[in-house]
Order: C-alpha cells, then sequence, then structure tokens
C-alpha cells in the first residue's frame, strides 16, 4: 500500500503539526476564500445590485413646512418638531424576505438632501443659485471629482430621472419642489449664514484662494457636521425610548427654572429636555408606521411563511418602539432603527455602530442558552444586517460624496479590542460577524480588527481568511496605540486607561473616544462599549501637502487657477532649511484660516442644527441636559487637521534637499521650470489615466529627461533611506505638535489626522508635477504611510521600518495600504504568515494596514468590463467598495499600488 | 579586519524558503553552472550589466547616453534592429565604474550585484527581524552562498551572536573543512541533488557531484543538530527517470536522511539571461505536468522517505 506524507512524518517523528496535505488549489489567481450568503440575503443583495441610488423630497418637505411654521420658537424645540413632523411623515416600505426593517426612506436606497445644511448645490443645473454655488471656492472640489459611473450611481438623466448631485436620481415630478425647498432656506441655512460670518474673519479671502485651488478640499460645518464617530446604543437598548421619555419628563421636573449655578446654558436643558420628549415621539411615529404596513402586508400574503415573517415583524417593532430589547433580534432591530434615525437627522458620514458584537452579545448568549436561536438564524440574520447597511446612502455635494467618499457611507464595525478590565473582548458572535462579511461580502458595514497581541489566535486567523476574499476588510487597528493616543488627548476631560480600552473606530480609521456602560438583561450584568465623544474629521479638512509645497516653489501662487493664494514670501530659498520654514509657515496661515473659518461653521450649526436625536444616545448628554453645542458629550477634543499626500511631499522633499541644496545639481530656477513644464509630458487629462505609468511624453519633451530621471531616482519613502526617513520624523514631529496649537469652537486642540480617503485623486488632479518625478495631474500616494506606487524597492519589511520612524500616538491614526498577490498567502500556512507580517508591524508602532488581495490583471479586466464585475469590492483608503463604483481616478491609483507577492 | 561581499538581491518576506517570513539573501558566485539555472546573474563573483530593453528609448528619443559613456566602446547602434543597442559583452569589462548604467535615464541598464560589508548586511537584517514574527530568520541563497568564504563565515558569525535563526540554500559543492564550519552556524539547510550519476551531472551543471556526496554524508555523519532537507529540481528528460529517484532515494536511506522537497523546473529566469547577453539553454523547456511532480513524490513517499511537492514543505 501506498505511503501518505502524513505517515512518513509521524513515522520519523519529524516535529510538524499543521494540516498539510495539499488541500489548497495550485494555481491561485483568483481570490482564495469565496462563499455565498443565505438565499435570503442573496436575493436581498441582488435586489441591492440592480438598484440605483435614489432621492426624494419627503422628508425636507415636512421638515421645512413644520420649520416655517415655527419661526416663534427656540431652535432646539423647532429642529425637534420639525424632525417629529419629519419622521411621522415618512412612507414605510418593507420588501418580501426582508428580516431587518426600515430605511431612510422609502426606497430601497435611498436618502434625500438637507437644504437647511447647504440649499445651493443640488439646485436645478440652469438655476442660478447654482450658477453661484459654482463661483463659490468650495464647490471647486467638484469640478475635478471623477465620479464612477458605474453600479447604482445615477450620473445622467434618464427617462423620468433627473441625476442630481452627480450620483442620486430624482423623480422628475419632485423636481420643481426640490427647487421651491431649496429656495426656502436661501440665506438661512448653516451655508449661507455662516458665510455670512466667515467673511468677517480677517484671513477669509485667504481660506477662499485656498478652497479655490484645492489646497484644501471642503469646508466642514455645512457638508458632513457630524459622523466619523461611533454612536453609543446603551440608552435605548437598557431602557427603551419609552424608558428615556420618562427619564426626559422626570429631568424636566428636577431642571426647569433652574439655572444649574451657570447663568448662562443652564437654563438651556429644560428645553433640551422637551427637545428629546418631541424627537422620540416623531421617532416612535415613525417606527410604529413600518409596523402598521407590516401588519397590512400581513394581510394581503396568502404565503404563510411570510405571513409569519410580517407579523413577526409588526410584534417587534411594536415593542421596540417604547420598550426594552428582550431577544437579540430585537436589539439587533432596535440598534439598526436607532442607526438610522441617527443618519435622518443630519448629513453624516462615518457613523459607525462600533463595538458592535460586544454591544449586542448580551442579548445573544441569553438567546443561545435559551435557545431561542441559533448559529444559523444569527448567521442569516447578519448577512441581513449587511445588505440593509449597504443600502445606505449618504447625500452630499458631488466633490464630497464623489471625491472624499466615493460613495461609501463608512459605517465601520469594530471588532476585538480589550474590555475595561484588560482582556480579550472577543465572543462567539463576532466570529459569526466574520464569518457574515465572508458569506455575504457587501461594502457595509465594513469590519476592523483592533488589534492586541492578547486576542485569540482562532479570532485573528478568521480575520485573516475574511482578507482573503479580497473584499479588503477587516482593516487592522493597534489596539494599544489607540490607547495611548485617547488617553493622551482626552485627558483633560478625564479619560481614564479603563474608559481609554472602550475607542472604537469612526468613519474610516478615526480613532474615537468612548465609554462603558452597565446593560442589565434579566438580572445578569454587562459591561458593553459605545460612543462618547463629538465626531472626528471635523474642523480642518484634508490639506493638499505636495500642493502647498508647490506654492512655497512658485512664491505663493497656483499656477492652475492663476491665483496669488498667498501673501508672497520673497525668499530665495537658498537652504532647504529655509524651504522648510516657509512651508511650516504657509501651512500654519492654511490651518489658522480654515480653522477660523469652520469653528464659525461649525458654531451656526450648532446653534441652529444641532443634534437632538444623536446627542440624547451618547453619554452625558441625558445625564447633563445638554446637547452636543452645550458640550454635552463626555468628550469634546474631537475636532483635526487633515492632510492627503504625504509620501509626494516627504519624496519631493528630499529630491529637492539632495538635487538642489545638497548636490547643487539643479537650481532651484531648473528645478521649477521642470516642474512647469510637466517634465516633457502630456497632461494627465489630455490623455485620460491618472496613473503615472500611462503618462505620455510630449513631442520635444526629452531636454526634461535627466532632470526627471533625477527626481524619480532620487530617495524615496518606504526604502528604510534613513536619508527620508529623517525628512518623514521631522515632518511628523513638527505636524502632530502644531496642529495642537489650534482651537475647535469648543476651545479644545486640534489634533492630526492622517489618512486620505478619496482625495488623494482629485487633490492630485489639481497639483503640478512635484518634485519626486510625479507628473501633473496624476493622483498622489494613497493613504499616509503607503509609499508612491512603484518606489518601495525594497519589500515590505524596508516599507514598515520607514513608516514607523516616528510616533504613530502622536497622531489620531496613519494609513498603511498594502497590495498582495493571492499567491502569496496560499493556505493556513499563507494565512499564518499575513498575520505575522500584520503582528510586525502592530508591535513595531504602526497604527493601520490594511490589504488588497488581488490580482492586478483582473482590476485591469474590471476597468475594461464593469460590466463583468459588478460584485467586484476592493479597498480603497480605509473602506472598501463596489469596483464599478469607484471614480477613475481611484481605480488608476489602486491598480498601480505596489503588489507584493513572495516567490 | 571587516569582509566585503557581493550580493544580488535582498528580498524580504519571503515566504517559502525556510519557517516563518524571512529575508532571502542572494549572494554572488557560483561554481555550478546549471543550464536551467533560474538566477544567472549570480553566476559570477562580479558586478554585471543588465540591460532591459523594454525600457531603453534609443528608438524613440535617439538617445546614446550609454554608448557615449563606456569607455571602451562596447555598446554600439544597429538601428535597423527593433531593439538597436548592442553590448559586445567580449569588450565589456564589467568596470568598476560602471558608467554606462549610471547614464541610463531609464533604468534600461541597471547593475546587478551590490558590494556590502558584513556592517551593511547586519543592519538591513536587524532592521528586518523586527518584522519576521517568531519563525522568521535570514535564508542565504545565491549564487552559490557559501562561494564568498570569508565573507559568509564572518556573516554566519555575526548572526549567531545576534541569535538570528538561519538558512541555507546550498549545492554543498565547497571544500569539505570550509562546508562543516559554515554549517556549524546554519540552523535549517536545503542541499540540491539534481543527478546521481557523476557524469551526467557534470554534463549539465559542469561539475562532479562527488564533492557533494561527500559533504552530505560528512554532514550526516557530524553531529550537527540542524534539519537538513534535499531539494531536487525536476529537470524532464534529464534526473526525472525512475532510475535516477530511486538512486536518489537510497542515496538518501544510506545516509540517513528522510526529507525530500522536490521542485518542478521553471523559466522565470529567462529575461535575465537574454539581459545578460546570454543565451538560455533551457528556454524551450516546459515545467513538468502536475501528474508527473505527483507521481515522482509517490515514487520517493513508497520509499519510505517524506517528500514534498513544490512549495509545500512543512517548515
Amino acid at each position: 500500500m501506498s505511503k501518505t506524507l502524513a505517515d512518513i512524518l509521524q513515522e520519523k517523528g519529524i516535529p510538524i503539526s499543521f494540516e498539510y496535505g495539499g488541500k489548497s488549489p495550485d494555481e491561485m489567481v483568483s481570490r482564495e476564500i469565496q462563499k455565498e450568503p443565505t438565499p435570503r440575503a442573496k436575493k436581498m443583495r441582488d435586489l441591492y445590485f440592480d438598484t440605483l441610488s435614489s432621492a426624494t423630497v419627503e422628508f425636507p418637505y415636512w421638515y421645512t413646512r413644520k420649520y416655517e411654521e415655527l419661526e416663534h420658537e427656540i431652535p432646539v424645540v423647532r429642529r425637534a418638531e420639525a424632525l417629529k413632523c419629519a419622521f411621522s411623515h415618512l412612507t414605510p416600505t418593507i420588501w418580501p424576505g426582508e428580516l431587518l426593517v426600515m430605511g431612510k426612506t422609502r426606497y430601497y436606497r435611498g436618502s434625500f438632501p438637507l437644504p437647511w445644511l447647504s440649499e445651493g448645490y443640488f439646485m436645478a443645473r440652469e438655476d442660478e443659485l447654482y450658477q453661484s454655488a459654482l463661483a463659490k471656492g468650495g464647490a471647486s472640489a467638484d469640478e475635478v471629482t471623477k465620479w464612477g459611473a458605474g453600479g447604482g450611481n445615477v450620473t445622467e438623466d434618464f427617462g423620468n430621472v433627473v441625476s442630481i448631485a452627480g450620483k442620486f436620481g430624482i423623480r422628475n415630478e419632485e423636481v420643481p419642489a426640490l427647487l421651491r425647498l431649496a429656495r426656502s432656506w436661501v440665506g438661512k441655512s448653516v451655508d449661507d449664514l455662516s458665510n455670512k460670518y466667515e467673511r468677517l474673519v480677517p484671513e477669509y479671502e485667504i481660506k477662499e484662494n485656498i478652497m479655490r485651488s484645492v489646497i484644501c478640499m471642503f469646508d466642514s460645518g455645512y457638508t458632513l457636521p457630524q459622523g466619523r464617530e461611533v454612536t453609543n446604543y446603551y440608552y435605548p437598548l437598557q431602557y427603551g425610548f419609552g424608558g428615556i421619555i420618562d427619564i426626559a419628563k422626570e429631568k424636566i421636573d428636577e431642571v426647569a427654572g433652574e439655572a444649574d449655578g451657570d447663568g448662562i446654558i443652564g437654563m438651556d436643558r429644560l428645553y433640551f429636555y422637551q427637545a428629546v420628549i418631541t424627537v422620540l415621539e416623531g421617532i416612535q411615529n415613525w417606527i410604529l408606521n413600518y409596523a402598521k404596513e407590516a401588519r397590512r402586508l400581513a394581510g394581503l400574503t396568502d404565503d404563510a411563511a411570510q405571513k409569519k415573517e410580517y407579523e413577526d415583524i409588526a410584534e417587534r417593532l411594536e415593542w421596540i418602539s417604547t420598550n426594552p430589547p428582550r431577544t437579540f433580534r430585537e436589539a439587533l432591530q432596535l440598534t439598526y432603527t436607532t442607526h438610522i434615525a441617527i443618519l435622518n437627522e443630519d448629513a453624516i458620514s462615518g457613523l459607525s455602530p462600533g463595538r458592535l458584537g460586544q454591544v449586542l452579545y448580551p442579548f445573544w448568549e441569553q438567546d443561545m442558552e435559551a435557545g431561542r436561536i441559533t448559529e444559523a438564524e444569527t448567521l442569516e440574520l447578519l448577512e441581513c444586517h449587511r445588505v440593509k447597511f449597504t443600502c445606505i446612502d449618504c447625500f452630499a455635494s458631488a466633490g464630497v460624496v464623489g471625491g472624499v467618499l466615493s460613495g461609501n457611507t463608512f459605517n465601520n464595525l469594530s471588532m476585538g479590542g480589550l474590555t475595561k478590565d484588560g482582556q480579550p473582548a472577543t465572543n462567539g458572535l463576532e466570529m459569526l460577524i466574520l464569518e457574515a462579511a465572508m458569506t455575504c461580502e457587501t461594502p457595509q458595514p465594513t469590519l476592523s480588527v483592533l488589534y492586541d497581541d492578547k486576542l485569540p489566535e482562532d479570532f485573528l486567523l478568521k480575520a485573516v481568511e475574511c482578507n482573503k476574499t479580497g473584499t479588503g476588510y477587516p482593516a487592522w487597528m493597534n489596539f494599544r496605540g489607540g490607547v495611548e493616543f485617547i488617553h493622551d488627548q482626552y485627558q483633560d476631560e478625564g479619560m481614564t486607561l479603563e474608559e481609554a480600552r472602550a475607542w472604537a473606530i469612526g468613519g474610516c480609521l478615526e480613532t474615537s473616544p468612548g465609554a462603558w456602560h452597565e446593560l442589565t438583561l434579566n438580572g445578569k450584568k454587562y459591561s458593553i462599549p459605545g460612543g462618547a465623544g463629538q465626531p472626528t474629521s471635523v474642523g480642518v479638512h484634508f490639506i493638499s501637502n505636495p500642493k502647498v509645497l508647490e506654492c512655497v516653489l512658485f512664491n505663493g501662487h497656483d499656477h492652475r487657477t492663476g491665483i496669488q493664494v498667498y501673501p508672497k514670501h520673497n525668499k530665495k530659498l537658498e537652504t532647504y532649511e529655509e524651504l522648510w520654514e516657509v512651508y511650516k509657515e504657509y501651512y500654519e496661515l492654511t490651518v489658522d484660516a480654515l480653522c477660523k473659518c469652520n469653528n464659525i461653521q461649525h458654531d451656526i450649526w450648532r446653534k441652529q442644527n444641532m443634534g437632538v436625536f444623536h446627542s440624547m444616545l451618547k453619554p452625558d448628554c441625558l445625564d447633563k441636559g445638554h446637547h452636543i453645542g452645550n458640550l454635552g458629550y463626555r468628550y469634546n477634543a474631537t475636532y483635526n487637521v487633515e492632510s492627503c499626500g504625504t509620501a509626494n511631499m516627504v519624496n519631493s522633499l528630499a529630491a529637492l534637499k539632495k538635487l538642489v541644496y545638497d548636490e547643487e545639481k539643479y537650481t532651484l530656477d531648473e528645478m521649477k521650470e521642470a516642474i512647469l513644464a510637466n517634465f516633457g509630458f502630456k497632461t494627465a487629462e489630455e490623455i485620460g489615466s491618472y496613473s503615472l505609468g500611462l503618462q505620455e511624453k510630449k513631442a520635444g519633451g526629452e531636454e526634461f529627461d535627466e532632470i526627471h530621471s533625477d527626481c524619480l531616482m532620487a530617495p524615496k519613502h518606504g526604502n528604510a533611506d534613513p536619508y527620508v526617513d529623517a525628512i518623514l520624523k521631522d515632518y511628523e514631529d513638527w505636524f502632530c505638535k502644531m496642529c495642537r496649537d489650534y482651537y475647535s469652537l469648543y476651545a479644545r486642540p486640534l489634533y492630526a489626522c492622517q489618512i486620505s480617503v478619496s482625495t488623494h485623486g482629485p487633490q492630485g488632479a489639481s497639483t503640478l508635477a512635484t518634485p519626486d518625478g510625479r507628473l501633473a495631474g496624476t493622483t498622489f500616494a494613497d493613504a499616509s504611510m503607503s509609499a508612491y506606487p512603484g518606489t518601495d524597492r525594497n519589500g515590505p519589511y524596508a516599507l514598515f521600518s520607514s513608516a514607523t520612524c516616528w510616533d504613530h500616538s502622536q497622531s489620531q491614526n496613519s494609513q498603511m495600504n498594502l497590495k498582495v498577490h493571492p499567491s502569496a498567502i496560499k493556505g493556513l500556512e499563507g494565512s499564518r504568515k499575513l498575520l505575522d507580517l500584520t503582528r510586525s508591524y502592530m508591535r513595531n508602532g504602526g497604527f493601520h494596514i490594511q490589504y488588497n488581495i488581488v490580482d492586478s490583471k483582473v482590476l485591469k479586466d474590471a476597468q475594461k468590463h464593469p460590466e463583468n464585475y459588478r460584485d467586484l469590492l476592493v479597498r480603497v483608503a480605509g473602506f472598501t467598495q463596489y469596483w464599478v463604483e469607484l471614480g477613475k481616478h481611484i481605480q488608476d491609483e489602486v491598480i498601480s499600488r505596489t503588489e507584493y507577492e513572495a516567490i | 579586519m571587516e569582509e566585503t561581499g557581493l550580493i544580488f538581491d535582498i528580498q524580504g518576506h519571503s515566504v517559502h524558503d525556510g519557517p516563518g517570513s524571512r529575508t532571502l539573501v542572494f549572494l554572488s558566485g557560483c561554481p555550478l553552472r546549471c543550464e536551467w539555472c533560474s538566477n544567472p546573474e549570480g553566476m559570477e563573483l562580479r558586478q554585471r550589466i543588465r540591460f532591459r530593453e523594454k525600457n531603453c528609448v534609443t528608438l524613440k528619443q535617439d538617445c546614446t547616453r550609454c554608448a557615449d559613456a563606456c569607455p571602451y566602446n562596447a555598446i554600439t547602434f544597429n538601428r535597423d534592429n527593433e531593439i538597436p543597442l548592442e553590448i559586445d559583452r567580449q569588450l565589456c569589462r564589467n568596470c568598476d565604474s560602471l558608467d554606462c548604467a549610471k547614464a541610463c535615464l531609464k533604468e534600461a541598464l541597471i547593475i546587478s550585484g551590490k558590494k556590502m560589508t558584513v556592517t551593511e548586511l547586519m543592519t538591513i537584517l536587524n532592521r528586518d527581524r523586527q518584522f519576521w514574527g517568531p519563525e522568521g530568520g535570514v535564508s542565504f541563497t545565491g549564487g552559490e552562498p557559501l562561494f564568498q568564504k570569508r565573507f559568509i563565515i564572518q556573516v554566519l558569525q555575526k548572526c549567531c551572536e545576534a541569535y538570528l535563526h538561519t538558512v541555507i540554500e546550498t549545492s554543498a559543492y565547497v571544500e569539505t573543512e570550509h562546508f562543516l564550519k559554515a554549517m556549524s552556524m546554519i540552523e535549517f539547510a536545503f542541499i540540491d541533488l539534481k543527478h546521481m550519476d557523476p557524469e551526467k551531472h557534470k554534463e549539465k551543471t559542469g561539475v562532479s557531484n562527488k564533492l557533494i556526496h561527500k559533504n552530505i554524508k560528512a554532514l550526516a555523519n557530524s553531529n550537527w543538530p540542524g534539519r537538513l532537507i534535499i531539494r531536487m529540481p525536476i529537470i524532464e528528460n534529464f534526473n526525472d527517470s525512475e532510475e535516477n529517484i530511486l538512486a536518489t532515494a537510497s542515496f538518501l536511506k544510506e545516509v540517513g536522511l528522510d526529507e525530500i522537497n522536490i521542485l518542478p523546473f521553471h523559466r522565470l529566469g529567462d529575461s535575465k539571461w537574454t539581459q545578460l547577453g546570454l543565451t538560455y539553454p533551457y528556454r524551450d523547456y516546459k515545467e513538468p505536468p502536475a501528474e508527473k511532480m505527483e507521481y515522482i513524490q509517490q515514487l520517493f513517499l513508497d520509499q519510505n522517505l517524506a517528500c514534498y511537492n513544490g512549495y509545500r514543505t512543512p517548515f
């Protein structure tokens, strides 16, 4: 009889104990892990694939109507009444087969404009309001943003559908109503009102120049004023909406007429509690309207199973409209309902459910023990949950939704981390959340592992297995690094080490403060984490680091627009040190101008448009009687400064230092001439690709060959070259500290946030060639720690070594994206090695790493034949998105990222 | 005195050449001349000029920078050819200055091989070890990693002092004394057995296999505590006969070895032969079919030897 290898190994006593045996197939150019959803989830997901992003004015109509009626009311109550009216009037829709129900609008994939934030940009194209919006600096990002034209995006009018904001379809007959609504907010929206006061800031003109030249991507206060934060479900889960209303009523008895020794906002508590009651009544109506719809549908169907499902849905909704949930199914529905309600209250991207598997664990554990649910039923529910989250769309201007977010909504679910007392926080429900993310691949909710050395190996390996589906989730974040940052950042507001451990990712990778709450269920006590801080990625949005350097080289002038952005520095820049000093001066001027103007925008927001429902959910608004705008949240030092294009800036500084200052091979004027000539190349626009490798030479462009070659060959980030690493470290040490010199409207210091999301596309598009050899208009390096594509030539260890040359805990985050070829991580051995790689980056102080496990050949084919790749998911920068819904800038960049394949 | 070595590549995050995730160091110089070699740039102990014709812009831009820079007039152009640039490898001295590669702006001419001191190499290994994970380490390959004798001994001594896990992939075609000294500092070795017949071995590799066999035996008879896996590239119509497989198996059993890793011939090195101005003798050879590899694996298994197919060696 033939012997097997396993027999021989055993016989010889060769000490190997793993699943060897050639189970994994030989060629693995496609992704290794491929699973299928349950038929129910598959049906719901297929429905999603066939659905377009749709907008409707139902919510804004009822909101505006009520708001106009209540001119006499004080803002927080007026807003609560308007919200209540809108929620109460939303048409409920339930699709056959749904287990989890409710949505932002009556459409499957619906959303709506919020003209009270900003009314200009979604006006009809012919409308003069639209024209004036275009003329405003804040709209410039729209012009350089390229939408992905596939998938569910409605980029052009068709039939009875009008395309608005470059992504959403709206029924033609609703357009006049939309325009009428928009007009009613002219001069009153947060955008308009804050602009009136912004203009009084002495640096306003510089700020407008900064926006027009796309040095900064977006205003903050009226675009997506909330989000990039972790929400909190504790109060509804513990008390139910009815219980919260009771609490608010008791509180009114306590505080009515009491100044709380404050004399300024103490009296406001009464109005806030009144507003909470009002808005909750609206949400209860909304839930009960869905319950009614479920009952109506139950009466229409002859299918007994479907009838039972509708009745169960109705019962669940009726119960949770008032009471705290008793089962996992009720708790899951309640958290989802709560989530959607928050998203309807304001324009929000990046509202994260936080460590949802830990939040819902008490309900699941008790259901499992009592035999009320099985693992298979849980998995099906979690798959449906993924589809429902994926259906969430976020309405904002084309520039914001397309340019920054690539249509993604960043409802990031965190897993892992440690408990309050420092023990691994993973549980069986999190294992099923990972499984559902593999069986039902969808962009939302994207997943993050809060990596800690203490986390169990089976959980970590399952997370790696999930990476191998190629969806890019989960991303890996350094738990202890996050704790250090959180503890440091919020210590002035009373943050303890224990509470720092409650952090989770808000948005794509914004480290957000949390808190622990004791949840009691059937007499058993659990400690659950939840968000406890204000939004992050608010404040100063996305400064284009290479563009600031360009302005330094050209004396404050932007060649693309012809604008003198900054005051002329008139310096000869004779030394590298002088260049670096001017760079810092211009940068600080930028942060200063943007910070002041955005503070005004946010101040108008908090006075006119504060969150009521969302405020109530987070500690300690309900206890203190203050909404977010009155510092009701426990942690308020959340405003940040975002940067983009760090790798290109560092590489450019290195090239200038070497070629102009150290070796003096070229003068600065020669360098500038080459930059203006785009090193002898055509522009990216002309050739229609934004990736460096595909750029074409102009006829007669050879005279710049030598300087271009020298620039390309100059030292580059990601090669463990001390020459460049020192520049990165200098920059980081300065940047992280400098941000703290500026204060948010809440009088708290800002901090550094280093993610690119998708801004490296449009910001690259508006930047000339750079001294590192990058050509004009081409996309910047993604993230902040990734190397520029093709320039890290010494493998991932050298890249990691460069990326960790500075202290990541000084920044809210850093970002490293790696593309890995599927063949490099085959089988269980491959999984272990990917985990080793991840772990090594974390242990050396890296904050974040995420993988795109896909063959570039597949992506190139998908660009040519999008029709064959409707369900292809890829990782961009902190989020996962359908390939066909990505803009071309970003598609090109993802293809050109350096691919690691160990052979 | 600190030694300087010639290294033609260093690859981080190698996952097939030893336990865990490793850094792979390719040392130049080899006493063998295997016709199927996939790293021909490592054969000789000197820097080599590689010409990557895809990058050359002579035709498009009338560039003659390399030819202008060459002091020996070794580079000429024939504009009738699709690739006009020609390097006369007889005239080319592979000189120390390598001005031609420095002059090239497109990286069409690149230098293969970099001189490094022991300290410089150790700096890289100590950097990378932070990222290897618990089982990782350094793997030396080549060329023949034991060819630069004084250099490799110093490097191995430094590795021992730094507690680095060491793997070597060697032909074992070096003096026995040097071989055993080096191996005493190695924890895990792959040694190639390309053919059991000394004449056939000499025909395709340029050397007899007698020294190799002697060294393997000497190692097996010493008290070396490491793990040794024999590696065998499977080349059709050369060493894949049942007779040779069984002879290899008896050799392993005679010496007291248990493990062999068979690797299918591949042509990934083809372009490098061309870039060096050489003709790849195995250009038209095909990779052995999977069934053949499985058949050979089974032959070894039936001889009671642990045989691993391709990159499936358990570590």
